[in-house]
């Protein structure tokens, strides 16, 4: 297999998944790069670490009355075979960003991202459905709060701004007019799960789960006018004409290209910067309406376009802290099964910026260089050092083996930075950031004396230098 | 069978009350897992609390009526600490001995939290252990522990010398697969939750096979991933169908006699909590409470989620003075239930 087979490959894993070993990257490579993009989208049938394995090990993974829910998530991340789905289910996350503070309740939120994972790779219309009718969202934004004759305009708005066209492509009215038109759209026993929300109160018997309720008789049943039509409009007729909308086509094309090829900057510079790829952006909304809004189908063209092929789009996003986090885990093999340790390695994300079901607001994180500052970044070079490091993880121990079987013993710095990197399915980085590394065992190797670091040491430690370079903290 | 027999079969249970209330630390539970008694009947009951918060590990020692008779361990992998306490028994000289998951090993207690011992080491061979789960004392005295990932019972005295072992992986008659929770029938056989292979085996105190209940599913009769087993003097079997969310009765023979969903009612400490919070009790007692299960898509863990009387995640089955203490994890609580037939 040619190394730039093997490169495309590697970047197609790091987008669409959270990498892969080197010999994944191997199998896949020998089928094809079409056959694995057909492979990733095809993710009906997952196969991950069983859910009950994990509530066995982990009660509160059940009774998720806290952000441990999260950690279930993660187990997800570095165990399915179908990692297209959770990368997806972390891109909505990211754009509906829903946040534990306002909520204290793990469960409603775990429920969300469940519909993340069950929708987000259908149309974008049942989607956004599904999203109004989120008790999540629903309390999130306040609509448990929108009545008819005294609306909340706080989903509405968000509905506009942030889920689905962006600010720029509609009035203040419309606003107004979509909130009427959700109104009703609530979750049951509202007064009673508001209450305990809001006093964070696991009494008598822990939390309670929210369901979505429609009541018809707060539903304003009046005339409404919305983006130019007229009619008595009720949520879903709303949902419809968002969906017909280019801004629409384009909002969610923009967000696609700065998830999964390039790094855009964040969305409320997006009325006064435009796209880094403005082809594509279009190719991915004719995909949109082409294919009945569906995300499915934008993704399979994006994989298989020319612009997210192309070498200059390698490494051009930072990983967010979870993707950095799901990748160096699934790397070492440390979680075969379920163990205590989970919910510390979880929280290391939290350090480096992204607290995973509790974004700082409803505009979710910023990605991109964002996440880099220098308290998060000696987080994120220390989590994947000492983790590749580690020679007592399963997956260290086997990249430490491919390192050292290439070889007679006595590997010189030069073949062995190559060798970890290669591990690390790294292979194409800069001159700069392979010389640093030979630097860096030539040093240890002087250091270590005559003798120097036992030979699987040493190897360990390329594999820890190589996940301190740059190159690793991108995608 | 006589009307009288067979009103006592369908209405083997009834609900008695619950006990306990949600909480972190001191007075309360928090995702408990396990339950034992002594010889006055008061209740150990292990805390595994949440990964998130290991305050909540310890040991709440209650009784029936609610009486509060202090907590003791804690989080830790010191001596006298816990990390995943998954099982608890008492033995006839009433120490405490409770399992830990994680750690692999047995902890021995007094009935007042004072270490006594600790013992056990990882690994698989004799005497040896890999995630000690259920345990149950014999007639000897001897502790039998349920060695899940080693898939296989192993019998030590109190002091925690290895005496003896059954059991091996495999789904066939008299295998196990990750089992959980162990007690004893009354000519010294066992009964074994054989939590991945989705049934109840009844095995002689050697290992060999007696009998086993229940199929893979969630009909009546069927199991998925039991946690927990019991049998009354009557031959009655009783059952934590944990991945079901609900505890079933079979009799002597195997066959289904009851399903419950879990019946829970404010217990006194939780009423104790709506006396001073009366905001969250007004706005509690205008709720609905009783939803319809059909909005759940007859997904069991969902139901569970939302309607607070039912069982969620039932851990744990055991019979104590003519009564079936259920042990209701993720709802920090124990279903009480009178025993037709008993006291």
């Amino acid at each position: 297999m040619s190394t730039k087979e093997i490169q495309l490959m590697a970047h197609l894993m790091r987008r669409a998944g959270f990498g892969a070993t080197r010999e994944e990257l191997d199998e896949l490579a020998a089928q094809g790069y079409d056959e694995t993009v057909e492979l990733l989208l095809d993710t009906d049938n997952p196969s991950t670490m069983s859910l009950d394995l994990i509530r066995r090990y982990h009660p509160d993974h059940m009774g998720m009355m806290g952000i441990g829910a999260a950690a279930s998530w993660m187990y997800r991340m570095i165990s399915t075979d179908a990692p297209l789905r959770e990368k997806v289910t972390l891109f909505w996350h990211g754009i509906f960003a829903t946040g534990y503070t306002k909520l204290a309740n793990g469960k409603v939120l775990h429920d969300q991202i469940r519909m993340f994972s069950k929708h987000g790779l259908g149309d974008f219309r049942t989607l956004l459905l599904e999203l109004s009718k989120d008790p999540a969202m629903i309390v999130w934004l306040d609509n448990c709060e929108n009545h008819n004759g005294a609306i909340n305009e706080n989903y509405g708005r968000e509905l506009l701004e942030l889920f689905s066209m962006g600010v720029g492509n509609y009035s203040e009215q419309d606003i107004k007019e979509a909130s009427r038109a959700f109104t009703g759209w609530t979750i049951g026993n509202t007064e009673y799960m508001v209450l305990k929300s809001m006093r964070d109160s696991i009494w008598p018997y822990g939390r309670l789960s929210f369901h979505f309720e429609y009541k018809p008789e707060d539903h304003d049943n009046g005339e409404k006018e919305f983006l130019g039509r007229k009619g008595n409009f009720n949520g879903e007729d709303i949902i419809d004409i968002i969906c017909e909308q280019p801004a629409t086509a384009r909002f969610i094309s923009r967000h696609m290209y700065s998830f999964f090829v390039a790094d855009e900057p964040p969305v409320p510079e997006w009325p006064y910067k435009p796209p880094r790829d403005p082809e594509a952006i279009e190719i991915l909304s004719r995909a949109y309406f082409d294919s009945g809004y569906s995300i499915k189908e934008m993704l399979r063209t994006l994989f298989k376009s020319d612009f997210f092929k192309s070498e200059s789009v390698r490494y051009e996003r930072v990983k967010s802290p979870a993707e950095l986090m799901a990748g160096v885990l699934k790397l070492t093999g440390e979680f075969p099964r379920p163990r205590e340790e989970i919910i510390q390695t979880h929280m290391q994300s939290w350090f480096m910026g992204q607290h995973l079901l509790n974004p700082p607001s409803v505009e979710g994180w910023h990605w991109g260089t964002e996440w880099i500052d220098s308290g998060a970044l000696v987080e994120r070079v220390n989590f994947a050092s000492e983790r590749l490091g580690n020679l007592d993880s399963p997956g260290v121990a086997a990249m430490v083996d491919k390192v050292l079987s290439n070889g007679d013993g006595g590997v010189e710095p030069e073949e062995l930075v190559d060798r970890a990197l290669d591990q690390l399915s790294m292979s194409r980085v800069t001159d700069t950031t392979r010389e640093s590394l030979v630097e860096f065992v030539e040093q240890s190797d002087k250091l270590g004396g005559s003798s120097g670091l036992p030979e699987r040491e040493r190897a360990a430690y390329a594999l820890r230098l190589a996940a301190a370079a740059p190159e690793f903290q991108r995608a | 069978m006589t009307l009288a027999e067979a009103e006592v079969r369908e209405g083997r249970l009834s609900y008695n009350r619950t006990i306990g209330v949600t909480a972190m630390f001191g007075r309360g539970l928090y995702y408990p897992v396990d339950v034992a008694y002594d010889r006055d009947d008061r209740l150990y009951v292990i805390n595994r609390s949440s990964d998130a918060d290991k305050r909540g590990v310890r040991i709440t020692v209650m009784d029936f009526e609610e009486g509060y008779y202090g907590i003791f361990g804690e989080f830790g992998e010191e001596e006298g600490q816990f990390i995943w306490p998954t099982s608890i028994a008492v033995d006839r000289e009433q120490r405490v001995f409770v399992s830990d998951d994680y750690m692999n090993r047995i902890t021995v207690m007094s009935t007042s939290g004072e270490l006594i011992g600790v013992w056990g080491e990882e690994g698989s061979g004799e005497g040896q252990l890999d995630g000690p789960n259920g345990l149950a004392f014999n007639d000897d005295n001897e502790l039998l522990v349920v060695d899940h990932r080693n898939n296989r019972v192993q019998r030590f005295t109190p002091e925690g010398e290895y005496a003896g072992k059954f059991g091996s992986p495999g789904s066939a008659e008299g295998l196990l697969n990750m089992p959980w929770g162990i007690s004893l029938c009354g000519n010294g056989d066992v009964l074994l939750a054989d939590w991945g292979n989705n049934r109840i085996q009844r095995l002689t105190a050697e290992g060999e096979f007696v009998a086993s209940y229940g199929t893979p599913g969630r009909g009546e009769g069927e199991f998925h991933r039991p946690a927990s087993a019991c049998i009354d003097d009557d031959g009655y079997i009783y059952v934590a169908d944990w991945g079901n969310h609900r505890v079933q009765v079979l009799d002597g023979e195997g066959r289904f006699v009851q399903s419950l969903r879990g019946q829970a009612t404010i217990s006194k400490w939780s009423q104790e909590f709506l006396d001073t919070n009366v905001e969250e009790a007004a706005a509690r007692s205008r709720a609905n409470l009783e939803l319809p299960v059909e909005l759940f898509g007859g997904d069991p863990h969902e139901e569970s989620s939302h309607i607070e009387r039912f069982f969620w995640a039932p851990s744990a089955v055991k019979l104590i003075g003519g009564r079936l203490y259920v042990v209701d994890t993720c709802r920090h609580r124990i279903q009480v239930f009178d025993v037709a037939g008993s006291g």
